[in-house]
């Protein structure tokens, strides 16, 4: 019996021990061969590299281990948020300025749920049908186009360019806002616009649909609240910036980073409702689409931002001059670098590093002790049976795409203030990413932690290694390749992947 | 309820179910008596499983009609199916192996509190099932996989079951434990079983189908059935062979 559980151990965890049991013995001999200082500064490096592989891998390997869904847009999330993050944080003119406007548009789409019974019941002929549908999308293009005529979008952008300069009192340079009395007819026009597409899409008259009236009383509630929060949005517009700006730095970073989020996260949701969903036929079109769609984001960001890099600053919590002598002189100091066993350490990649261990955890916690981190286990293994009990899979997937696109945006805002914000951020993040859960094996969250791990220290002690000898640092770049070749020889299905 | 309490629980009338190009389903038709045991027989690729993929909305039918307790299934998606009272117990067990089982069993309850509620049943008909509470999925034997996938089907109140195939690759000790099981359930549920083991089969319907070539060709009584060597050995050949070996 004892052996036998310690065989059963070693099938289960004997990839971890070995896994862990090199990376020490590789952390000996790095520190003898080394030397302390650099050893425990690469070290560093390489965790904070490894969280924010994490936060990236862990959404790409859910998605795609949940709905099979290769998600090349994972990266423009990582990027986007990085720039609302940015925007946020600098000047949130841009943010507030297209709130009411989004906000307006989705609850005109939004209506589309509840009003569906109605719409369906109406008599219209059968051969009427789609070209009502069409005249509709059509007249509500052209409301939207009108909606949008003439706001100045590149002036509203500009204003965290002009905030970086204008450190002041940064808007008392740019205040591209229009007045109320002109700009009000723009969230109304989006209102209709969406509710003329909602009719279309709920298609008048078909009376071959489903319809659960459940779900139609859920949806109002929701309108409703989203109609509520459009208004708001239409009033603050112009003083929120500004409270934004006069509040503690602080705190406003913290306001940055989830606003990042939840951005990322509704961006998440409308591309999984309007892009992926209705694709899940055509498997391989969810490919293109995603693949597209981060062109288009990344053009769009260029178009407001144009093609240029910028450095978000760190808040004021790690950015006191001099030195912390260790981190509990941090807490009271906020200095910009901290020393730990004898190194000097920029405190903001330690915050980095923390970021990546709390989200590691609390995704370890909602995998594992929730009933939602249940299905999303036994969807990985086996979706047609879960929605055999009984669960709606399609909703779930929806859930864990927001989430993946969620987690992928904080880690975009959160590096944002040490790596440069540029529309391109996001590519080597997605590239290394997708390596990440190949090593770890598709579908597992842990697999991506130890995979994220391996290679941001890889990365790390590579960059070290090619700056040391002086070789190409293209070496650092490939090694994250070996070790997804090396593993791939030994373990075909990943590090925590299922052996099929 | 406001529908008329009817006789029969589930009535599919000519379903036409393709799967990809291929066109597997040409015409089932079957009706399940409340509170029977209603075995769908026939040969290896007749159809039996995709028929009840095609009731629970797995392989959603092209054409044709499903009526579940006076509902139309038709244009509903699989887990809404589910949810009106329909549990699965499909071929090859599907159980989540990297999920304990009390974990498989939890992801079945469609309220909160319901695996408590149908606790006693569960452990009384698998006892084994509670000393296994903690283990993962893929610690349980073929036997022990089978009776979580039937427990599974239990945990939430379903009028009707589902059942493909409980005996494949179980030994004859437990296929006796199944039996008894299903018997049991037929108590308080209704089930519709598919079933190589013509033995089993016979033992545990009240009523049968036979399916051929994707169509129902036969159906009747049990009883009538064991009458007609004939009838037997034309459609299910084969399953009494396999029988005698």
């Amino acid at each position: 019996m004892q052996n036998n559980s310690f065989k059963q151990f070693w099938a289960e965890r004997g990839t971890l021990v070995v896994v862990f049991g090199l990376l020490l013995i590789l952390s000996g001999v790095g520190w003898l061969t080394m030397g302390r200082e650099p050893f425990v500064r690469t070290a560093l490096s390489g965790l904070t590299l490894g969280a924010l592989y994490f936060m990236v891998a862990a959404g790409l390997t859910l998605i795609f281990g949940l709905m099979d869904v290769l998600n090349f847009a994972h990266g423009t999330m990582f990027m986007v948020g990085a720039y609302m993050g940015w925007q946020f944080f600098t000047n949130p003119t841009f943010l507030f300025g297209l709130a009411p406007l989004i906000l307006a548009l989705l609850t005109g789409l939004l209506t589309g749920t509840p009003l569906r019974p109605t719409v369906m019941a109406w008599s219209v002929p059968e051969r009427w049908q789609k070209p009502l549908r069409t005249a509709l999308a059509v007249v509500a293009l052209v409301v939207g186009v009108v909606a949008l005529n003439g706001l100045d979008f590149i002036g509203l952008a500009d204003t965290a360019l002009v905030a970086t300069m204008v450190a002041a009192n940064p808007l008392a340079e740019a205040t591209p806002q229009e007045p109320l009395a002109r700009f009000w007819l723009r969230p109304a026009l989006l209102l209709v616009a969406g509710l003329l597409l909602a009719v279309a899409q709920a298609g008048p008259g078909d009376k071959t649909q489903m319809v659960h009236r459940s779900t139609a009383r859920r949806g109002w509630i929701v309108v409703a609240v989203l109609a509520v929060l459009t208004v708001v949005a239409v009033f603050v517009r112009e003083a929120a910036p500004i409270a934004v700006l006069h509040m503690n730095a602080d705190w406003r970073f913290v306001l940055a980073l989830l606003t990042g989020t939840l951005i990322g996260a509704g961006l998440g949701a409308v591309v999984e409702l309007t892009l992926i969903r209705p694709l899940y036929v055509r498997p391989f079109y969810q490919v293109l689409v995603t693949l597209g769609l981060a062109y288009v984001l990344r053009e769009l960001i260029m178009l407001f931002w144009k093609p240029l890099a910028y450095q978000m600053s760190r808040p004021p919590l790690f950015s006191q001059p001099g030195k912390a002598a260790n981190l509990l002189a941090w807490f009271s100091g906020h200095n910009t670098t901290v020393d730990i066993l004898g190194v000097t350490f920029p405190s903001y990649r330690l915050f980095i590093i923390v970021l990546g261990v709390v989200m590691l955890i609390a995704l370890g916690i909602l995998m594992n002790y929730s009933r939602l981190g249940m299905i999303i286990r036994a969807g990985v293994q086996d979706r047609e049976m879960v929605e055999a009990l009984g669960i709606n899979v399609r909703r779930v997937f929806t859930i864990v795409f927001v989430l993946g696109a969620g987690l992928a945006a904080l880690g975009g805002i959160g590096a944002a203030p040490f790596i440069p914000v540029q529309p391109a951020m996001g590519d080597a993040f997605q590239l290394q990413g997708f390596i990440t859960v190949v090593i770890g094996g598709m579908g597992s969250y842990s697999g991506a932690a130890i995979g994220a791990l391996l290679l941001g220290l890889a990365r790390a002690f590579g960059d070290y290694l090619a700056l040391k000898f002086q070789l190409s640092p293209a070496i650092a770049e490939a090694s994250t390749v070996i070790i997804m070749a090396i593993v791939l020889l030994l373990r075909p299905a990943g590090l925590m992947g299922k052996k099929e | 309820m406001p529908e008329p309490q009817d006789d029969y629980i589930l009535t599919v009338d000519t379903i036409h179910t393709f799967i990809g190009q291929f066109h597997i389903l040409e015409g089932v038709s079957l009706k399940v008596r409340r509170g029977s045991i209603t075995v769908l027989l026939g040969r290896n690729g007749a159809g039996k499983t995709t028929t009840l993929k095609s009731i629970l909305g797995l392989t959603p039918p092209r054409q044709g009609q499903i009526l579940f307790d006076g509902q139309e299934l038709q244009g509903r998606r699989a887990f809404d199916i589910a949810n009106l009272g329909i549990g699965y117990v499909p071929e090859h067990r599907a159980i989540f192996r990297n999920l304990s089982v009390m974990e498989n069993l939890r992801l079945a309850e469609r309220k909160k509190g319901d695996l408590n509620r149908k606790a006693d049943l569960i452990f009384g008909l698998f006892p084994d099932l509670k000393r296994l509470y903690k283990l993962p999925g893929n610690h349980l034997s073929g036997g022990q996989q089978q009776m979580l996938a039937v427990a599974r089907a239990l945990v939430a109140d379903n009028r009707l079951l589902l059942i493909d195939e409980p005996s494949e690759g179980l030994a004859p000790v437990l296929i006796e434990q199944m039996m008894t099981a299903i018997r049991q359930l037929s108590a308080t549920t209704t089930v519709l079983l598919v079933e190589q083991n013509f033995i089993m089969a016979s033992q545990l319907g009240q009523a049968y189908y036979i399916i051929d070539d994707g169509k129902t060709v036969h159906e009747g009584a049990m009883a009538e059935l064991l009458q007609d060597q004939a009838l037997i050995h034309r459609y299910l050949g084969a399953t009494i062979g396999r029988q005698g070996a």
